[in-house]
């Protein structure tokens, strides 16, 4: 069935990371030179549109920037954020069925708190959308499946203990690639058990074998969870020519992967091997979200029978499979207590390495395990960034269900934390009447922004 | 002086000007069949009492192209296409195309050979179906035309009668399936329009006169009759433009208008940003063909002074086909212009009839005939209205692949409504006051195409792309290919070679004289970088002549 296709092609000739970065303005130019050489669009069924530019606050829905928007995001970031609420916006108007933002710079490695870029990323563009369709258009049940090769830390950090919204990603096994996680053990805090899903796969996987991870995990869960929305990171570095990946996955591959997966909106990560992968890669998932014939989208290189799939690959992956239905299908079992050894915070330390600038971050996350709602979330964090040396700040995150009590709970270790003269700046996040407060300890101001 | 011709399908519509003023003008009822007599009529009507050497250049536009297109009454053509990998190709799978190996990447490379037996084996079949004309396209020959030669040749060479055209020469954007329709619409055309050249050249000599002789284009610039020859496609739609360049000749420069063409079935608009006239970002469909043509963005709206006008229930509809002439003029339904008699907004016709057209309107509907006039009105302003607004968004909305380009984008509205086109002097106020411009009806606003074909300059565009890791060069615009033979080759050179190719090009069409400020367009350098070494660049460059007119012929009309 013929569909209508928004796409945002926004590659950003005019700003790179560094010259021979490879997030670099030369990314998306073959792309660029496939789609319009294609013509397709000239195809009734796909609407290009202008991307726009996301606002901080917006972005500070999303996100705690360090010390604020401006100064940890460019305009290029607004806009690739832009574009996806631009799609967002014309599916849920009905106008469009699907959508795909083919922009750059990417986003999944961006977590909640941002000191500084890590792995070529500064602002998470799904995670702005997600927080854009709740607050306008009230949509409860959002699942993220995020299909580049390295593991979506950044989405994954952000919706660690949102039960809201469903994290599934499959990638290259953290033990081999970078930024070196996403076991099958993360599942998600203790008021969101299971709607954080990891699927760690060795080098090596062909089409065969992520087709068998989608029908047989990916799908079921979604259909589990019944999303009301569903959004692709498509990263494209699984093609067999990546450069940073080593995964086998063909153009024809990742084509019936999306027309599987069917999501609302597709936004472009990674993928690197900007000439023997992007351009046909990029091709063969706009046709398939736009229900057109793709078997004609064929790398050069690649003929029937190049990529075999060893069968150790094989075995591994339908044990990784089984293990994870075996915790789906268990999911319901384990309980708030159980998970948080009965009390009242759940917290976790973490170290997080920003590996574009070289620097690390320091955080302790408590979460208040409340078994009414999914409880409000405290980040202590500390970090050496470049831009303004070393500084501690306090970033407190209330969840748009919050019950009565976690808000007021929040809102009292909000003022206790801006008497606390270790904090430079202290925020709140409050997703039940979108404000967003940053507090500065220098002078003593605090800004307020609102949807 | 300086004459401008636009032959349309009814009439063919002429003016003089000399410095900047309109001399004289004509209308002519084209002699069917007989495009000679009509120019030489129309040449006669401009040039009493001026002497054939006084005649520094002659622009004409046409229809004829279009209307052969629109009309389908174009020669056969059997196509020869080399997709490669990417999109299947549906529509494409009939019997007069034959598709064959070979294929091209984005950056030129041959990723699948040609096969010279499917060639030979594809001619005999178009022979045996008497074939003579054919198209040969291949997917990125814009970035290598070497497969599209070898096939070329050998058609050549088993039969050299035979008329054949190359992709990267008729079509040199990227854009595959439009460049398989100008291709095959240039082999269509060629003969048929030399025909009108012909017809061209011999008024001009039977009148004496020795003037440069330029064909006007719909993206609002000119060439010379000469070059034309070789892409007659290059014609199409050059009436609405010309008419854009009227509007724009006979407002004040550097001003924001719309402008709105309103004819007898449809109303055409069109935008001039701070003086320039608003060029499409995609091209000029035609028929049901998409081609690669530049176009000015002109919205056609199915609405005119002649549209049918019913009353369904209560409620009146403008229907988009024409019957025949209004009411007032003796046609069989009532139409916009009979509402215009009414309201004393026209003096068109017979003024009896127009009451008897709308009090028939209103019967039913119990009300009075200046009610059904005054909503008829504000029907057709309504509509209009709204394609405008629309026209807005849409430009507002277009693509941008810059971050410059996603930032400078304001939001504008005209300062000006021109009116030009017979429905004008009726509409056009309302329209104004809706949109909040100052109505414009401008003097000559009846021969409006024909001074837009005088005061157009010949423009010409070199869009260049060079790829120093594999040392080529081309030149969208010509189809031409080669070797960089410059070192160092950084991008002060390339847009040196660029410049260069312009201003030869320029001389070529002896317009030397215009080449004082080149514009550039584009200017993008992409490093090619390969395991972390920069192994190359690809520089994107686009140089153009200025745009813009040769006069404006005032800035009357205003009514305030």
């Amino acid at each position: 069935m013929k569909k209508r296709t928004g796409l945002v092609f926004f590659p950003a000739f005019d700003w790179s990371i560094a010259p021979i970065h490879p997030e670099r303005e030369e990314r998306l130019l073959y792309t660029r030179d496939q789609i319009f050489e294609e013509g397709v669009l000239d195809l009734p069924e796909i609407i290009e549109y202008r991307p726009q530019v996301a606002t901080p606050h917006e972005i500070a829905r999303a996100h705690f920037c360090v010390p604020g928007v401006d100064d940890q995001v460019l305009v290029a970031h607004r806009i690739a954020a832009g574009a996806a609420i631009r799609l967002s916006d014309r599916i849920m108007s009905g106008e469009i069925n699907n959508g795909f933002a083919i922009v750059r710079p990417p986003g999944h490695h961006a977590m909640r708190v941002v000191h500084g870029n890590r792995g070529f990323c500064s602002i998470n563009n799904e995670a702005v959308v997600v927080e854009h369709l709740r607050r306008t258009y009230g949509i409860k049940r959002i699942a993220i499946v995020d299909t580049d090769v390295h593991h979506g830390d950044g989405t994954q950090d952000i919706y660690y203990h949102d039960p809201d919204v469903l994290f599934i990603s499959f990638h290259q096994d953290g033990r081999t690639i970078f930024p070196g996680t996403g076991f099958t053990d993360e599942l998600g805090g203790p008021t969101a058990y299971a709607a954080t899903i990891n699927i760690p796969l060795p080098p090596g996987v062909t089409d065969s074998s992520l087709l068998y991870v989608i029908d047989n995990l990916v799908l079921p869960i979604l259909k589990d969870f019944e999303p009301e929305f569903v959004i692709n990171s498509a990263g494209q570095d699984n093609h067999f020519t990546d450069p940073l990946g080593s995964m086998l996955i063909t153009a024809q591959g990742y084509a019936r992967m999306t027309e599987k997966l069917k999501p609302d909106l597709a936004v472009l990560e990674g993928g690197y091997a900007i000439e023997s992968a992007l351009p046909y890669v990029n091709l063969a998932i706009l046709l398939a979200l736009a229900g057109r014939d793709y078997s004609y989208v064929t790398e050069p290189g690649n003929h029937p029978g190049k990529i075999v799939e060893n069968s150790q690959v094989t075995n591994y992956v339908h044990q990784v499979v089984d293990q994870l239905q075996q915790m789906w299908d268990k999911r319901k079992d384990v309980t708030v207590s159980q998970l948080c050894g009965g009390s009242k915070y759940y917290q976790r330390h973490k170290n997080i390495f920003y590996d574009t600038e070289y620097f690390e971050e320091k955080q302790l996350e408590k979460v208040r395990a409340c078994v009414s709602c999914p409880g409000y979330v405290l980040i202590d964090s500390h970090a050496a960034q470049p831009k303004i040396g070393r500084c501690r700040v306090m970033a407190i995150s209330i969840h748009n269900r919050c019950c009565k009590n976690c808000i007021a709970e929040a809102w009292e270790a909000y003022y206790e934390a801006k008497k606390d003269y270790r904090y430079s700046y202290v925020y709140l996040q409050d997703k039940t009447d979108d404000t967003f407060i940053t507090f500065r300890r220098d002078d003593q101001k605090e800004w307020r922004t609102e949807g | 002086m300086y004459i401008g011709i636009d032959v349309g399908g009814t009439c063919t519509d002429a003016v003089l000007l000399s410095e900047g003023k309109v001399r004289s003008t004509a209308k002519i009822y084209n002699t069917p069949n007989n495009l000679l007599t009509s120019l030489v009529q129309a040449l006669d009507s401009v040039m009493k009492g001026v002497s054939a050497g006084d005649i520094e250049r002659v622009v004409l536009s046409t229809t004829m192209i279009t209307n052969l297109i629109v009309e389908r009454k174009y020669d056969p053509v059997g196509l020869l296409i080399m997709p490669g990998p990417g999109r299947k190709l549906e529509h494409y799978r009939n019997a007069d195309v034959h598709i064959l190996s070979g294929a091209i990447d984005y950056r030129g490379r041959e990723i699948i050979p040609v096969n010279e037996e499917e060639v030979l084996q594809a001619i005999k079949e178009f022979d045996a179906k008497g074939y003579n004309k054919v198209a040969v396209v291949g997917k990125f020959s814009p970035r290598n035309n070497r497969h599209e030669l070898q096939v070329a040749e050998l058609v050549k060479k088993h039969k050299p009668h035979w008329q054949v055209e190359m992709g990267h020469r008729a079509g040199g954007q990227l854009n595959f399936p439009r460049r398989v329709d100008t291709t095959v619409l240039t082999c269509a055309t060629k003969e048929k329009y030399r025909y009108f050249v012909q017809s061209v050249n011999e008024a001009l000599k039977k009148r004496d006169i020795k003037a440069q002789v330029f064909i006007m284009k719909a993206d609002g610039g000119t060439m010379t009759l000469e070059s034309s020859e070789q892409s007659p496609v290059e014609t199409i739609f050059s009436g609405p433009a010309a008419s854009t360049l009227g509007a724009q000749a006979l407002t004040a420069a550097g001003e924001t208008s719309l402008v709105v063409d309103i004819g007898g079935t449809t109303t055409d608009l069109a935008l001039i940003l701070s003086g320039k006239p608003l060029l499409s970002s995609k091209g000029v469909m035609v028929g049901d063909k998409l081609t690669q043509v530049r176009t000015l963005a002109v919205k056609s709206v199915p609405v005119g002074g002649d549209s049918v006008v019913e009353m369904v229930g209560k409620e009146l509809i403008i229907y988009s086909e024409r019957m025949g002439q209004p009411y007032c003029l003796g046609g069989p339904f009532p139409t916009p212009t009979d509402a215009l008699n009414v309201m004393g907004l026209t003096r068109l016709g017979d003024k009896d009839r127009a009451w008897e057209a709308m009090s028939r309107l209103g019967k039913w509907a119990n009300m009075s005939p200046v009610e059904v006039a005054k909503n008829i009105i504000n029907l057709v302003v309504d509509t209009i209205v709204k394609e405008i607004e629309n026209m807005f968004l849409e430009w507002e909305q277009e693509p941008a692949y810059r971050i410059w380009e996603v930032m400078q984008k304001r939001r504008v509205r005209p300062q000006n409504v021109v009116g030009v086109g017979g429905g004008a002097a009726g509409f056009v106020p309302q329209i104004a006051i809706r949109i909040g411009g100052t109505p414009v009806l401008p003097p000559y606003a009846s021969v409006a195409n024909a001074i837009g074909a005088a005061v157009a300059r010949p423009t010409l565009q070199v869009t260049m792309r060079a790829d120093t890791e594999q040392n080529i060069f081309s030149i969208e615009e010509d189809g031409y290919q080669g070797k960089i033979n410059r070192s160092p080759f950084g991008f002060e050179q390339a847009l040196d070679l660029a410049k260069e190719w312009l201003i030869n090009k320029a001389s070529r069409m002896n317009i030397g004289d215009q080449m004082q400020d080149v514009e550039i367009t584009r200017r993008e350098v992409f490093n090619i970088v390969r395991d972390l070494k920069t192994t190359g660049k690809i520089y994107d460059i686009c140089v153009q002549t200025p745009r813009g007119i040769q006069w404006h012929i005032g800035a009357g009309g205003k009514l305030i």
